[in-house]
């Protein structure tokens, strides 16, 4: 049995979310990578955007910042210069200037630092679990995906376990701004003129806003934070320190950024081992360096951050198409991670796949995902804390998908899971 | 051209022509070298490229400049004298002979 079938006509409107709201449209970047994997696409109530789908191209650009540059938006949609300006974090901003911040804060990230949360990690796990378990019958992606990375996030800030469910749900109301499930102000449906300097132009941004405001006037010296807020309060070799403009838009970018993705894997990891048992057998079996290759097989299947856009900075061609200056170019991870060229068999899960270079954060430039290490090690213990307590997974209902062409996959997923 | 070695604790070493102006980093990442990553894409962002240069070669390459050092204290395997991020070094017919050791992690 597989696991899951792209159900669209594999001519999906990319600029539309609701063409998400089945899973990803994969019939369409099939045909993209095949027929014309430099493909330009209709914007909807944006400009029209260029698709790169296959994965030696995303490969072969990403580091290329001087042609396509992070700094005019990451999304496809596009932002006036002000807007730019007020919302922009070290995602948006390309060397050498990214550098600086990235080196600030890249310690608390790297996997030495982030190795030592694993006793604290399985901790969470087994209290996540515990109680999600209990009940038998449950949507995991409430219960269980969203827990673990929200309780992390209080650990890695140092920020009280009570601010954590309305930061989180804060979070969503940003990253989720097309999915009327999260937000009242839907990006593509209603005036968000308002919002226009707020993060995903989102009320929701504006209270993420006062809260770090508040946070800053706590946090004035390095030795006033916990963590990673500690870190990035440091001044660097320059003897600069952190704006307050700088402060907020990072902390925004902490609590959406970490949250959703880290969900959407384990939702994904769930549900495919409830479509196939086999997975979970496995997975109880599994040696050290097998659960190395299956969490990373995890993250590719489900590859949440489906795109990050970038903007040309001069005309060039590729695949005989005319890309202008000013264009926005689309790299398109989700169907990097799904290219046969560079996976056998890719629409398969294979817990050993060996190498797995895959995509699905940001490989290949300077803005690969500064949570990688953090993200793999919460799936890896979460599946494994898992994997000993269940004895079968299965689905109850059938699984509903984020309406995001952005960040997504599956946001319900109820379930049935006997324990040994 | 140059001929460089890696090499693996319990695995055989590979050894590569390597063509000029390439970096270390890529020539590993394009012929799937176990434990050299290139996460970022050489743009100084990850540490997942790290290797030791053989101690006879340490002294013959440019020296580490300060984006490298910081973050050559990031790698997974703890940095040692002759560490060094496999993206910076660009391949030059004086590296012909080159002896790399990849850190395994635990």
């Amino acid at each position: 049995m597989t696991i899951w079938h792209p159900t669209d006509d594999g001519h999906a409107d990319l600029s539309d979310h609701d063409s998400f709201t089945n899973g990803v449209p994969h019939n369409t970047f099939s045909r993209m990578r095949r027929e014309d994997p430099m493909a330009w696409c209709d914007g909807g109530q944006y400009r029209g955007f260029w698709s790169m789908t296959r994965y030696d191209d995303i490969v072969a650009h990403n580091r290329n910042t001087a042609l396509l540059s992070s700094a005019h938006g990451i999304r496809i949609e596009d932002q006036s210069h002000e807007e730019y300006l007020a919302r922009r974090t070290f995602q948006e901003i390309d060397p050498p200037e990214h550098t600086i911040t990235r080196m600030r804060v890249g310690k608390a990230f790297s996997r030495p630092v982030i190795e030592r949360f694993e006793q604290t990690i399985r901790t969470l796990c087994n209290t996540i679990l515990d109680r999600a378990l209990a009940k038998g019958e449950f949507d995991a992606s409430r219960l269980i995906s969203r827990q673990l990375p929200m309780r992390m996030l209080g650990q890695i800030l140092g920020l009280p376990d009570k601010d954590l469910d309305w930061l989180v749900t804060k979070g969503d109301q940003l990253i989720a701004n097309t999915d009327p499930e999260y937000t009242d102000y839907l990006l593509d449906k209603h005036d968000t003129t308002a919002f226009r300097l707020m993060p995903f132009r989102s009320p929701a941004g504006y209270d993420l806003f006062e809260y770090a405001k508040k946070l800053r006037r706590k946090f004035q010296r390095p030795e006033d934070g916990q963590g990673v807020l500690g870190l990035i309060l440091q001044p660097d070799s320059g003897g600069g320190t952190i704006s307050d403009i700088e402060f907020r838009n990072f902390f925004c970018l902490l609590v959406a950024a970490g949250n959703d993705t880290t969900r959407y894997t384990i939702s994904a990891s769930i549900h495919a081992l409830a479509k196939k048992p086999e997975l979970l057998v496995q997975l109880q079996q599994a040696d050290e360096n097998a659960w190395k290759t299956a969490t990373d097989e995890f993250i590719r299947w489900a590859s949440p951050t489906m795109h990050f856009r970038r903007t040309a900075t001069r005309d060039f061609t590729l695949h005989g198409r005319k890309v202008r200056e000013g264009d926005k170019v689309v790299y398109w991870f989700v169907s990097g991670n799904r290219d046969e060229t560079r996976f056998d068999n890719p629409f398969a899960v294979d817990l050993l796949r060996s190498p797995n270079r895959h995509l699905a954060f940001g490989q290949g430039g300077p803005h690969v995902c500064l949570g990688m290490w953090l993200a793999r090690l919460e799936v890896r213990v979460l599946l494994q804390e898992l994997a000993k307590r269940a004895r079968r997974i299965a689905l109850s209902g059938e699984p509903e998908y984020l309406r995001s062409n952005f960040v997504g996959g599956i946001k319900k997923l109820p379930v049935r899971i006997t324990m040994k | 051209m140059a001929r460089i070695t890696w090499k693996i604790e319990n695995e055989d070493d590979v050894t590569l022509d390597v063509r000029e102006g390439l970096t270390l980093m890529e020539a590993a990442t394009d012929h799937d070298i176990p434990h050299i990553w290139g996460e970022c894409g050489g743009c100084l962002s990850c540490a997942t490229c790290h290797v030791f240069v053989d101690e006879k070669w340490f002294p013959l390459l440019d020296r580490i400049d300060d984006s490298e050092d910081t973050m050559l204290d990031m790698t997974d395997v703890e940095r040692a004298r002759t560490s060094r991020l496999s993206c910076q070094i660009k391949v030059t017919p004086e590296l012909d002979g080159l002896v790399l050791h990849v850190p395994v992690p635990d």
